[in-house]
């Protein structure tokens, strides 16, 4: 198996060597890409673009259905339907209700009679109706939930660190693989030759044949002065993001709205350039050819615990980070002498606790992006080497400044809290470590530290907490007496009239905070569901085509969600299915003002670069 | 970048000021203190040689150092003198390739690292020799570690290659196994017999 992909994949690495040991298999890429390259030198002599696109979705229907689960018994007697741009628009139209489609969305076709078919699609998914798209959902979610090894790649990961560490799993797969093709989600990074740059899953180098297949599609549709945006085929969606002479690509089946996976893309990007820099676009002005694989070697598992924390960590489509709650005192103390050392000519000051802020101080007026902290946290956590001892290493801030370095000095003060210092200057390690003894001493002396292991312990905003009687608020999370010992306490159904959970996000701070999760969202499915309804719910309340909206009341057999967006404050929150609307309403009101009573100590005010 | 201030501190021995060196040099002659920084291939080893060397520990699962790591060691001589490693564990990654002189620049010491069950890691060691020949402080100490000594059966460079090299080239040479701790302080004992003194006053 392993001896024939390999030679298949060399072979088909379309512009090296072309016919080296290939062997004839029908359905393979390799027959496809052929295809597909003369599909490219036909449309070079202005053939009709009919049968060329008629042809190239038969290409792209091969390729894709392919990955579903290796069986293609579901494609046989089905009708195709392609459209890209206006060219084949009259045939869209006439065939839209067949049960397999494959559409190309492109950013010039949104007008044509094709992409409007679409638009009502994404709907039934997304906003405009409501049930229409989670019926199915709940389906594939119950056997997310029944299919527990590692499908998703996302399984017990705090439990066991030293298995994401080492680096990727599955690379001994490659795209004649049945387990290969049958993964819910795949990333691939790949240069604009073609060459593999990064893959979730499989080796790199044996999925030669395949980015040569991704790249070749890329290229013919630009060719034609658009660009492609979306496939669809079937269950499974092929996302594009073009970055210069980087191509990301997405193939899932986990029905995520179009813009969520771009987000994904986008965040992917980010993290290999926070690593390179984008001057590593100079490399391919060099040489097309460039193989940038070894400069991202030993970054496995930076990349694995990114794409883990798509369906786990909120921030990745909120775009706002979270903090960890702490006394206000607390916090002031720590952003003190932050500050302090900020003044010395740092550029950013960060103290962490896991992926949330305890405090961030920026000189003067330089703002940090929350896309930035979750990339640089990301690193941060996943590269093991930083606990180990006290490291200086250049890192780019994508949103700051994609095109340069900074150097950041990295320091774990306990297992979990770290600090990031950034500055300018390569030379500046000896002056940051004495800044970091500065800081570590008076942490230690204040007891901030101590305070942050309480907080992580013991958990921000539960929801059976929640002051239902308005007398009784309190202002304040931290009250020893009302606090439960234990994190391990088994709470009740939910909180109030069946509220499960809930996400306030600040507009105007970039910052959310979620409620910790109770009883029955217990397990990592169930959290990663819940995760992806919201994920759903943001993307349609951020539609920009049908939106944007300011309530969004579902309801399906999973949840009764819930969103209220103002220009303060977006609010998410679930509830038992059967809760009573008028009720749910009343509940979100009462977490609006909770939260709004103990802002103090769950987000970070004043000092903060954003207060400017 | 922080070169030229170094120079007349050379005299002295050690101790040299400079970007990533510590700029309060205390050393004197009884109490050496010294920059070194670790070079070689992805995977030979060479956070593993620091941690055995300074906190005693192995840990076989292997953790990609990322940009550089900062740790320090003493060691007491026989002579009563005390020798602080002020140690740049650097990364063996090849985007990180262009950072080395930020590290070796105005260090005493330099430790080359490969793994002598992998010939490329062997060639790759000879490159930073080069570059430390052409780049690196004049009176630098080099030294030459075949690291993964353990594992002799799958031995690919020979002891006598390693030998020749690091001759050829006015190098210690040593072969180590940070897994067995076998020969880790030895490593550093014989840098330190060899560090250039300050004159005592």
């Amino acid at each position: 198996m392993t001896s024939d992909s390999s030679s298949r994949s060399s072979s088909s690495d379309e512009e090296d060597e072309k016919s080296t040991g290939k062997k004839p298999n029908t359905n393979s890429i390799d027959n496809s890409l052929d295809a597909i390259e003369n599909q490219l030198s036909s449309i070079s002599f202005n053939a009709p673009i009919d049968e060329n696109t008629a042809t190239f979705a038969d290409y792209n229907h091969e390729s894709v259905s392919e990955i579903n689960d290796g069986s293609l018994t579901e494609t046989v007697g089905e009708r195709r339907v392609i459209s890209i741009g206006e060219s084949s628009s009259s045939r869209g139209t006439g065939l839209w209700t067949k049960n397999m489609e494959v559409e190309v969305e492109m950013d010039g076709s949104m007008a044509s009679p094709s992409s409007s078919g679409y638009a009502g699609e994404r709907g039934s998914s997304g906003s405009v109706s409501v049930t229409s798209g989670c019926g199915s959902d709940g389906v594939r979610e119950v056997r997310d939930n029944g299919s527990t090894a590692g499908d998703d790649g996302v399984n017990s990961l705090d439990t066991d660190r030293g298995q994401w560490t080492s680096g990727k799993r599955h690379a001994d797969e490659d795209d004649t693989s049945v387990s290969w093709r049958k993964r819910k989600k795949h990333f691939f990074i790949l240069s604009h030759s073609g060459k593999p740059i990064y893959s979730r899953y499989g080796d790199e180098h044996k999925l030669a044949g395949f980015s040569a297949t991704l790249q070749a599609i890329i290229s013919f549709v630009e060719n034609g002065g658009d660009r492609v945006k979306l496939v669809r085929a079937g269950k499974h969606q092929v996302v594009f993001l073009v970055k210069g002479p980087i191509y990301l690509v997405c193939i899932s089946c986990t029905e995520e709205p179009y813009e969520s996976l771009r987000g994904q893309l986008e965040l992917l990007y980010g993290q290999m350039i926070l690593i390179l820099t984008r001057s590593v676009d100079r490399c391919f002005e060099k040489n097309p050819k460039f193989d940038m694989t070894p400069l991202l070697g030993g970054t496995d598992a930076v990349f694995y615990l990114l794409i883990h924390s798509f369906s786990q960590n909120p921030a990745t489509f909120l775009h706002a980070y979270t903090c960890l709650p702490l006394a206000y005192a607390t916090r002031q103390a720590a952003g003190a002498i932050l500050q302090d050392v900020a003044d010395t000519g740092v550029v950013f000051a960060i103290l962490m606790c896991k992926d949330k802020v305890v405090s961030l101080v920026g000189l003067q007026k330089a703002s940090l992006h929350p896309d930035d902290m979750l990339l640089m946290a990301n690193f941060v956590m996943s590269s093991e080497s930083f606990r180990t001892s006290e490291s200086f290493s250049p890192i780019c801030l994508p949103r700051y400044n994609p095109m340069a370095f900074l150097y950041a000095y990295v320091h774990y003060l306990d297992a979990d809290t770290y600090l990031i210092l950034l500055t300018g200057s390569s030379q500046a390690f000896f002056h940051l470590k004495e800044c970091r003894i500065r800081i570590e001493t008076v942490l230690s002396k204040s007891n901030v530290l101590s305070e942050v292991q309480r907080s992580m312990s013991e958990g921000g905003l539960r929801i059976d907490q929640l002051p239902v009687d308005p007398s009784a608020r309190s202002g304040s999370l931290f009250h020893l007496n009302q606090r439960k010992p234990s994190p391990e306490t088994v709470v009740g159904v939910g909180g109030p009239a069946g509220l499960l959970h809930f996400i306030y996000r600040s507009i105007y701070l970039d910052q959310y905070v979620s409620s910790e999760f109770a009883s029955p969202i217990n397990s990592r499915p169930q959290q990663k569901r819940l995760y992806r309804a919201y994920q759903r719910l943001y993307a349609s309340m951020h539609d920009k085509g049908v939106g944007p909206h300011k309530t969004q009341f579902r309801r399906d057999e999973n949840y009764v969600l819930l969103c209220w967006v103002t220009q303060d404050f977006e609010l998410y929150a679930a509830f038992d299915p059967l809760a009573d609307k008028a009720v749910a309403i009343r509940i979100c009101n009462r977490v609006c003002q909770w939260v709004k009573d103990v802002e103090n100590e769950i987000f970070l005010l004043g000092a903060s670069p954003f207060s400017w | 970048m922080g070169c030229s201030s170094s120079l007349p501190d050379r005299s002295a021995g050690a101790g040299r000021v400079g970007g990533l060196n510590p700029s309060n040099g205390d050393s004197d002659a009884k109490n050496l203190r010294v920059k070194l920084v670790l070079l070689g291939d992805s995977g030979v080893g060479k956070t593993c040689i620091v941690l055995r060397f300074v906190r005693g520990q192995f840990d076989p699962t292997s953790k990609v150092t990322v940009g550089a790591s900062f740790l320090s060691q003493t060691i007491a001589l026989q002579d009563s003198t005390t020798v602080k490693f002020e140690i740049w564990d650097t990364a063996g990654q090849e985007r990180y390739a262009a950072l080395a002189p930020l590290y070796y620049r105005g260090a005493a010491v330099a430790v080359i690292a490969y793994d002598i069950t992998n010939p490329d890691s062997f060639h790759k060691a000879q490159h930073w020799v080069k570059e430390l020949q052409k780049h690196g402080s004049p009176d630098i100490v080099l030294a030459l570690v075949g690291n993964k000594a353990d594992l002799q059966e799958k031995r690919e460079v020979s002891v006598q290659d390693g030998i020749d090299y690091a001759e050829k080239n006015g190098m210690f040479f040593i072969e180590t196994s940070a897994k067995t701790a076998d020969n880790i302080n030895q490593l550093f004992e014989e840098i330190a017999k060899r560090l250039p003194r300050p004159p005592s006053s």
